[in-house]
């Protein structure tokens, strides 16, 4: 792989005198877009501000070949004209004024957002803000680009929409990108990498398809979604709900706790002696109380002492 | 009655026929007004903002003293600046005493905590996040300044304006520390004052009708001005 254009090594930040960032290690390439994901207070936001400068580090360092922008999660548009809102970010970078207008319009036709370049900021919709903030974003067109949940407070049929533009817009062979994400979906659609966060570690970094079907530790599967866990000897099998069938022949007997109806059918809370786990089953389901024989068919099995994965 | 009736009629006389000395009482009073405005808003702007956006020590303090300088008694900080403007006191080699130089400075003095608590105010309504955005992009501090007072451009303009009618009002500082000289440091208010205390009601009207109508015409200016900067509340998003 080329060299890295970040490099965070060991970076440590302590606010209010608790360490919200533990010894951080984290690298960005060149052309690489790499998503983010971790629950609310892992010290995302916190290792963006650091990577961009805006926290000091208590500890470590970050080595950067070339220059940061960081979108954060408001969208923080000035009361003024979109147009004139890129032209003000443009200034703030250094981007001499004869260059800006071309920039901003560039970046915005990028962004799906032409439209609105004579629109005042603070006539636009909360989608319409967003695709707003990550065309500011672009037209910096920095080496590093950091983004805080661009995708944030938006119904799912914007949220979508703007994920698939920002998909390719995002697509820069001399910039590398680190988005933080909300859910796993989003890191689907974006990335070429994934890392998870939890209580202010980078717990794992991997293709996302490698870490969702393989994460590396119990902590990390429970938060990309094996909520299920049943005891096998010294393991623990964790499990998403797609690795649990309902089968007549399956070799397991469990007693549905609950049933919750969802869009594509009713979610079950089955509990076997062993554990407990979830399954999706078509409507109307097996009512509260029933027995049903399911089978696994998958999950990832962690020893119950912590010892590393078999 | 009838000597109020004479006095608005030998008022339009004197404001008609453009009576040379009501128009150097006016210049005077603009001039004070412009230049005392100018350099509180000079001084005043920078202080306020950093005690809008600033996170330093000490800026609490400073901020409390801003507010309470509002009320500051215009009779109390003219006295001490005469005192201070008195020959053989710590700036009486100025000789500013009993000059308009004197007065602006008196009444520089009494705007700049207007100034600054309106603006302080003002800047620290915008949101932190706007300011924090524009350093990830690169702003520097004096950018982020910048923003902070155009974003708050509706409450600097209203600090702007209790500024002008500060200065348009004032007459305690203007007589203790200017004298009320005719032509010299004497001023529309102050002038007023003196037109009274001789009987001149006429004249005495007719430099209250001026000073009225001046501050109307520029409080009427600076306030369409500030509320074409501000936001429609329709055209806010939901």
């Amino acid at each position: 792989m080329s060299k890295p254009i970040l490099r965070a090594r060991q970076a440590r930040v302590i606010r209010g005198g608790v360490d919200v960032l533990h010894d951080v290690d984290l690298e960005l390439h060149a052309g690489e877009v790499v998503a983010m994901l971790g629950p609310n207070g892992a010290g995302k936001s916190t290792l963006l501000a650091a990577l961009s400068g805006l926290s000091p580090l208590r500890s470590g360092e970050i080595d950067v070949d070339g220059r940061v922008a960081a979108a954060l999660q408001d969208s923080a548009l000035a009361s003024r004209s979109v147009d004139d809102n890129l032209r003000a970010a443009l200034a703030w970078w250094g981007v001499p004024r004869a260059e800006r207008g071309a920039r901003a319009a560039a970046a915005l036709g990028r962004m799906g957002a032409s439209h609105l370049a004579a629109r005042r900021a603070t006539s636009l919709s909360g989608g319409e803000a967003r695709r707003v903030h990550l065309a500011r974003a672009l037209a910096l067109e920095p080496d590093v680009l950091l983004l805080d949940e661009p995708f944030a407070g938006l119904d799912a049929p914007t949220r979508a929409e703007l994920l698939y533009d920002a998909a390719s817009a995002l697509r820069d062979s001399g910039r590398a990108t680190l988005v933080v994400v909300h859910d796993r979906a989003e890191a689907w659609g974006l990335a070429d990498r994934v890392v998870v966060m939890l209580a202010g570690r980078v717990e794992a970094s991997g293709a996302p398809a490698e870490l969702f079907a393989r994460p590396p530790t119990a902590e990390v599967a429970r938060f990309l979604g094996f909520s299920g866990a049943v005891r096998e000897g010294d393991y623990t099998r964790l499990l998403r709900p797609q690795d649990v069938a309902l089968d007549a022949d399956g070799d397991l007997t469990a007693m549905v706790e609950r049933a919750i109806p969802v869009e594509d059918g009713a979610r079950l809370e089955l509990v076997v002696p062993e554990g407990r786990f979830q399954a999706i089953a078509p409507l109307p389901g097996p009512p509260v109380g029933a027995r049903v024989q399911v089978r696994l068919l998958g999950g990832v099995r962690f020893p119950r002492d912590g010892k590393p994965r078999q | 009655m009838e000597f109020l009736l004479d006095g608005f009629k030998q008022a339009l006389q004197l404001l008609r026929t453009g009576d040379p000395q009501v128009l150097e009482i006016t210049v005077t009073t603009l001039q004070l007004a412009f230049w005392s405005t100018l350099l509180a808003l000079v001084g005043g702007l920078p202080l306020g903002l950093a005690l809008g956006i600033g996170s330093w020590r000490g800026r609490r303090p400073l901020l409390s003293l801003a507010n309470a300088g509002m009320g500051l008694p215009p009779v109390v900080v003219g006295l001490v600046v005469a005192l201070l403007l008195f020959r053989g006191a710590p700036l009486g080699n100025l000789n500013l005493l009993y000059t308009l130089n004197g007065v602006i400075v008196a009444q520089t003095l009494l705007a700049l905590p207007l100034v600054v608590a309106l603006t302080a105010a003002a800047t620290q309504a915008v949101p932190a996040a706007l300011l924090d955005q524009a350093r990830a992009f690169g702003a520097s501090s004096w950018q982020v300044g910048i923003l902070a007072l155009r974003e708050a451009r509706v409450g600097v303009f209203a600090a702007t304006i209790a500024a002008i009618g500060s200065a348009f009002s004032e007459v305690g500082a203007v007589v203790l520390v200017g004298g009320n000289i005719q032509g010299e440091s004497q001023t529309l208010a102050s002038a007023v004052l003196v037109r009274v205390s001789s009987g001149e009601y006429g004249r005495a009207i007719a430099l209250g009708l001026i000073l009225m109508g001046i501050i109307l015409l520029l409080a009427a200016i600076l306030t369409v001005v500030q509320q074409r900067q501000s936001v429609p509340l329709l055209a806010r998003s939901s």
